[in-house]
């Protein structure tokens, strides 16, 4: 990791991490939107195995990116790079450089429990708590100390996630009991509960039907004011309906049948989905596989 | 090179290769029209605008498979551009059957007028250079042939050159007014001739839009004078 000690007061201070007025932006990713995170040469091992090899790329404020290729190219495995998540596995080993604003994200100041807080994600299974509507989104701006307002922050989170007037009458209900694209949403408000500045998505709408995936999808669009989203998805049709760009990964077979991820190619959708620079992009979207 | 979608491009390379059927049948379709006026047979004519309807069933039913394709298939990159320029070459190749026809009727209002010979000579020479354009520009799409479809602009120049003089013919004519009817009907084949020398170049365009991801006007770039 960078051997450059970050400024942590822009991201130890929790006092500073609370919600920035959105920014209005244009339907149209811009190479002008700041980048949010900077991924540079990204090895990530579990134990003797190597994940995924020499990724760089930039994620842009506002936009959604979307990261697609087969199954063990190492999507998920950078996601989980971008809030820490694969420290949570004992033997994982993260080389190379990710920067969030400009901080180095693996700085040994660095809270992971703050990156989390920052970096929300939701998964692919819809995960609620066995606990009330209400107390799900609830829950992390309690850890975090913010109860004063937390009435307000439920139901402005629910409304973000375009729940609030299905649940309104019902927060005290267990979340267990909505349906599977409600308990998603839900998911999505209590990831924003917390005032995130990017919200990661590890195929958000895979366990959906489709007219629930298509909440999901028109959702994410409406988030992407506020925050900057990333989502893994296995779906091509969903990756170029809702991104802004996208990165596509493979995988390179080495010695002895080892499988590591790569970047291949990351560009505009249009361009991905219309003319991609790659040849290897362009048989996987076509369904020619070399 | 292990196909994953197998059905669907076979699906697809049926749709181009009827499309390409239609090419070889509107290129006919220009040779017998001209016949028709050259040699003042309305029933060279006649058989002209009945074949007409083959290529418009084709138009309808490439049309009807492609819509099919697109909602079911989704197709995305070298497919997507393909699919896109199929979409616009069945429409321009339908439109070269409509030119040919346009042509015939002339032919069969003129029957019996008196001619120009200088004329007909300039008409015959136009449909000998729209003619391998068409050839030439579907035999650059099948095989995506970039430097090929990029010679159209210099092809369609001189039939653009005859088509402006056709005015100064016709003028020419005299004030006799049956040939005056007749040169100017003339002038009327002239034009279709030259939008289906234009037709020809739009189709040039695509093959570079299918080959390189990028679409241009080849008009606005390649100094080929008249598109209009």
């Amino acid at each position: 990791m960078n051997m450059e000690q970050p400024d942590m007061s822009q991201i130890a201070s929790t006092a500073e991490l609370r919600p920035v007025p959105p920014a209005r932006v244009s339907d149209e990713p811009s190479s002008e939107h700041p980048v949010v995170f900077e991924v540079r040469d990204l090895d990530v091992f579990y134990g003797d195995f190597q994940a995924v090899r020499g990724i760089d790329l930039d994620i842009r404020q506002h936009e959604i990116t979307a990261l697609i290729g087969p199954s063990g190219c190492g999507k998920s495995t950078v996601i989980r790079c971008l809030n820490r998540m694969n420290d949570l596995i004992e033997t994982a080993r993260v080389e190379g450089t990710v920067t969030y604003h400009g901080v180095d994200l693996y700085g040994p100041d660095v809270d992971p429990v703050e990156v989390r807080r920052r970096i929300g994600m939701v998964f692919q299974k819809p995960n609620p708590f066995p606990k009330s509507i209400f107390e799900n989104v609830a829950f992390g701006p309690r850890i975090a100390g913010l109860t004063a307002d937390l009435d307000d922050i439920v139901e402005e989170s629910l409304r973000r996630a375009a729940l609030w007037d299905e649940v309104k009458d019902k927060l005290d209900e267990p979340a267990l009991a909505l349906s599977g694209g409600q308990q998603q949403r839900l998911c999505i408000a209590r990831a924003i509960a917390t005032s995130p500045d990017v919200v990661l998505m590890d195929e958000p709408a895979s366990a959906l039907d489709p007219i629930a995936t298509l909440r999901i999808e028109e959702l994410m669009i409406e988030l992407k004011e506020d925050y900057t989203i990333i989502v893994v998805t296995h779906n091509m049709q969903q990756a170029a309906r809702v991104s802004d760009r996208t990165a596509f990964f493979s995988v390179e077979v080495g010695e002895g049948g080892r499988r590591t991820g790569r970047l291949v190619e990351f560009d505009l959708t249009e361009r991905i989905f219309t003319s991609p620079s790659e040849k290897e992009t362009e048989d996987y979207i076509t369904g020619r596989f070399g | 090179m292990n196909d994953r979608r197998t059905h669907f491009h076979r699906e697809l390379a049926a749709l181009e290769a009827d499309l390409v059927g239609v090419a070889g049948r509107a290129e006919g379709m220009i040779a017998e029209a001209i016949r028709a006026v050259v040699e003042d047979a309305p029933a060279v004519a006649d058989a002209v605008i009945a074949s007409d309807a083959e290529i418009d069933r084709i138009y309808l039913d490439i049309h009807d498979r492609w819509l099919e394709l697109m909602a079911r298939q989704q197709p995305m990159g070298s497919d997507l551009r393909l699919m896109s320029a199929i979409l616009v070459l069945n429409a321009t190749l339908e439109r070269m059957g409509d030119q040919c026809v346009n042509i015939s009727k002339m032919a069969k209002v003129v029957h019996g007028l008196p001619r120009s010979e200088q004329i007909l000579e300039e008409l015959q020479e136009m449909a000998d250079l729209v003619r391998p354009m068409v050839r030439r520009s579907v035999a650059a799409f099948i095989r995506r042939d970039v430097a090929a479809a990029l010679t159209l602009p210099e092809m369609d120049e001189p039939v653009d050159r005859l088509n402006r003089q056709m005015y100064q013919r016709v003028v020419a004519c005299g004030p006799r007014k049956e040939q005056l009817e007749w040169a100017t009907r003339m002038m009327m084949v002239a034009r279709a001739l030259e939008r289906i020398g234009d037709q020809a170049v739009d189709v040039a365009e695509q093959v570079v839009f299918l080959a390189t991801g990028e679409f241009r006007e080849f008009g606005d770039t390649a100094g080929s004078g008249d598109r209009t």
